[in-house]
């Protein structure tokens, strides 16, 4: 009965340090982009996916470390044509995150993209990332949910081009 | 008197042959002898739907997970490569 009772104890008073996830899908947003690049992994299927990422390639076994430890992985990636997209997608992703997320991050750029990068913090340690960048013809939103190292996620960016996806899905 | 003649006949009590009771009772502790069931066919076509179910639910679990597979890497890559465009800029400005 006492051990019951500890355990019981021990399971009320630890902290759950999953961070939120948050909702990256906004109406007519894709609807209205050229191209599109729609990632959702979580759960079995993210278990699945870092199963079959390679032992022997460097690049797939840090992308492995990493993935191993998330609860879940979003990814909304929109092309446009000349008119744009509506940016309250972006103030939408904002009101979302409560206060234990902080901006870490904002690049305001003439050229490139406009990037945000918002960590949720439990403590010392990161168990959330969004992640926005702007341009006039494209918008990029991303959530990590779970433990992220950010140089670690930095390198991971490799020589690789991203590949674009259809609407269909197709990859270009 | 001839029909009653014929029922005393009928009806007169006879002796069991000599042995009878022996055989009867080793009839009786002999093991019957069961029909073969031909249950080699089933077991081999059971055996082919289980491997052909277990070969095509291996398939498809294999194109799911490399599907799976692309995207961790392609929604990785993508997010690096956001962090990194912006530890740059950083790292450029501060300089």
């Amino acid at each position: 009965m006492k051990i019951l009772l500890r355990l019981v104890l021990v399971f009320a008073l630890t902290p759950v340090v999953y961070a939120q996830r948050v909702n990256l899908d906004f109406p007519g947003l894709a609807d209205k982009a050229r191209e599109v690049v729609d990632v959702t992994l979580d759960g079995a299927l993210l278990r699945l996916g870092s199963r079959f990422l390679s032992d022997t390639d460097a690049d797939e076994r840090a992308v492995r470390d990493m993935v191993d430890r998330l609860e879940g992985i979003y990814v909304r990636s929109y092309e446009f044509g000349s008119d744009g997209y509506d940016r309250s997608a972006i103030d939408a992703v904002r009101k979302q995150l409560g206060p234990t997320w902080k901006r870490v991050v904002s690049v305001k750029s003439k050229t490139r993209d406009d990037v945000e990068i918002y960590t949720d913090l439990r403590g010392d340690k990161i168990v959330g990332l969004v992640v926005i960048a702007a341009e006039p013809r494209e918008l990029t939103l991303v959530n990590l949910v779970g433990p992220i190292d950010l140089d670690k996620l930095a390198t991971l960016e490799g020589q690789f081009g991203i590949p674009r996806v259809s609407k269909k899905g197709d990859r270009q | 008197m001839n029909l009653e003649h014929e029922l005393r006949a009928a009806l007169r009590r006879k002796s069991p042959a000599p042995g009878l009771a022996e055989r009867v009772l080793a009839r009786a502790h002999e093991v019957p002898e069961r029909r073969p069931v031909r249950r080699a066919p089933w077991a081999v076509a059971a055996s082919l739907l289980l491997a052909v179910t277990l070969a095509g639910w291996g398939a498809h679990r294999r194109a799911e997970g490399e599907r799976a597979r692309e995207q961790v890497l392609l929604a990785m890559r993508i997010a690096g490569s956001k962090v990194a465009y912006a530890q740059q800029q950083v790292r450029g400005i501060s300089k």
